[in-house]
């Protein structure tokens, strides 16, 4: 479904990505780990288009993706993106509503509302409200929410659990995986390694912008290298 | 009471004008995050191409705010394709739009004297001598009309912006750029949206205000009291922009009336000063954090 062949990305001097290959098909929930800085986020807003690679190329469906966020919105892929960056100054309605921005098929988003309302039920409860008065918590549902009302089949997730309380990280990955049940990919960069490899299908270990190791997920949570490095601190977070 | 209530008025009238071209300077803002100091001149060419549309083409007065309107709104997105796109694509600092907008606005003021010269235009006369009376209190009919144009333009603006797909997008953008492509919306497209409004609502204060005063290429110095307000609102925002334009208009009517003219733009800059002591962001301007 998704394939990043050689990707190259550098801002500000830095080279955040030095040739990153990745695979993702359908019906996978991907994850990609590892530190602060290795070059996750970078990743993800080189495949959504907010960065342009300078080299390297990456196809959705077999098609290239563009380099400008909005039209990628309308090929398929949804982008949460890390500090959820909710339209605070709107209305949670107003949020999901922008998240359908360029659907026309009325019937098919009012299910799609629906169905949103129905995974994140706190949501419906402050459909009125606006969205800057929501808990952290709340946020990143909304921001899954709007995401998932651009109806996209490639759901990006940048650090989703990201400053929630641990019974939040809990329900934020038990929504990632009734997220997977819709019928949609996800494509997961997470801290929170142990959680991440928990429901993923298979992980890539990002290293300073170099994929340094891939595998089966549960491969890779049992790798004593990788358990030493990431997942140190064993089951802080949920199990 | 009657003269207090008749500045009032004559307040009102000045700053539904004020508001007018306010809200261009903070649309642009909210999303750009930089003060178009090209507006007034925007505003300027609107007074022209109103002059010329009823002089010249012999329009009726309504139809020369038309006219003066799509022009402006034009020349506005023109503008930004020239000057500001360029400097977009660059990922140029806000710095870099700033010295750009003066740089567009002194072009266009001196182009102006150069072609069409300095002199003062008086527009033909509108709208028929000797005010409207209420009771005591004396209403211009031009200042009635910017009341009334004003107040339907700004009426019409709010509804967009509160009420359409489009208007929610920009609210989107302007809070923040990169969530809102993630969503679909094309940030080019928001940008053109702005710079039209903001021009066609220019166009039409830059008529309004060479109907009350007179037509000169310095217009665009003058209008720079309703970026005071833009400014004193808060910057972004456009219940601000309003408010702040109405209070600019009131006090600058009451200093006039119970102290002295001299001491008006006095005063309006002691507001503008005070303000970015006190709370640089304005009365209801977005603060750093929302922008991040």
């Amino acid at each position: 479904m998704l394939s990043v062949r050689d990707l190259h990305v550098s801002y500000g001097g830095i080279r955040a990505l030095r040739g990153v290959s990745i695979d993702v098909h359908k019906g996978e929930i991907i994850t990609i780990i590892g530190a602060n800085g290795a070059g996750k986020s970078t990743l993800l807003n080189a495949i959504s288009g907010i960065l342009k690679p300078s080299q390297g190329e990456i196809t959705f469906n077999g098609a290239p993706l563009k380099r400008e966020p909005s039209k990628n919105v309308k090929l398929g892929i949804c982008h949460v993106p890390e500090g959820r960056l909710v339209f605070a100054n709107l209305t949670v309605k107003d949020n999901l509503a922008l998240g359908a921005y360029l659907r026309t098929d009325r019937k098919k988003i009012a299910s799609d509302l629906e169905r949103v309302y129905e995974l994140f039920p706190r949501i419906k409860e402050r459909s009125s409200q606006i969205a800057g008065t929501l808990s952290g918590g709340e946020q990143q549902m909304l921001a899954m929410g709007r995401a998932l009302m651009t109806d996209g089949d490639l759901v990006l997730m940048d650090e989703p659990s990201l400053g929630l309380a641990p019974i939040l990280v809990h329900t934020v990955f038990q929504i990632i995986k009734e997220i997977l049940r819709l019928g949609k990919t996800i494509l997961l960069v997470e801290q929170n390694a142990n959680m991440a490899l928990k429901i993923a299908d298979r992980a890539y270990v990002l290293e300073q912008g170099l994929i340094v190791k891939t595998g089966p997920a549960a491969d890779i949570a049992s790798d004593p290298a990788i358990r030493a490095a990431y997942l140190g601190s064993k089951s802080v977070a949920g199990g | 009471m009657a003269q207090f209530l008749q500045q009032l008025v004559n307040g009102l009238s000045i700053g539904s004008i004020y508001a007018l071209m306010a809200v261009g300077y903070s649309l642009v803002y909210s999303i750009m995050n930089f003060s178009n100091f090209a507006h007034g001149s925007v505003i300027m060419l609107g007074a022209y191409l109103g002059y010329y549309s009823m002089t010249l083409l012999g329009l009726p007065f309504w139809l020369a705010f038309i006219a003066a309107a799509l022009g402006t709104a034009l020349i506005a997105v023109v503008l930004e394709r020239l000057a500001y796109k360029p400097l977009r694509d660059r990922k140029a600092t806000f710095l870099y739009f700033i010295i750009t907008a003066m740089g567009a606005s002194i072009f266009i003021d001196n182009f102006v004297i150069a072609t069409i010269g300095p002199t003062p235009k008086m527009f033909p006369a509108v709208f028929a001598q000797g005010p409207i009376l209420f009771g005591k209190i004396a209403l211009g009919r031009i200042d009635l009309a910017m009341f009334v144009i004003s107040a339907i333009c700004l009426a019409a603006l709010i509804i967009f912006i509160d009420y359409t797909k489009m208007g929610k997008a920009i609210q989107a953008t302007s809070f923040n750029m990169k969530a809102s492509t993630l969503m679909g919306i094309n940030t080019n497209m928001v940008i053109f949206i702005v710079f039209a409004i903001g021009g066609a609502l220019a166009g039409i204060a830059g008529v309004l205000y060479g109907m009350k005063y007179q037509v000169f290429p310095q217009i665009g110095g003058i209008t720079l009291k309703s970026f005071i307000a833009a400014v004193f609102g808060g910057l972004g925002s456009l219940p601000g922009a309003l408010l702040g334009a109405l209070v600019l208009g009131l006090v600058e009517t009451l200093v006039s009336g119970y102290l002295s003219t001299q001491y008006r733009d006095l005063i309006a800059f002691l507001i503008l000063i005070t303000m970015l002591i006190v709370r640089p962001s304005g009365i209801m301007g977005k603060n750093a954090e929302d922008k991040a």
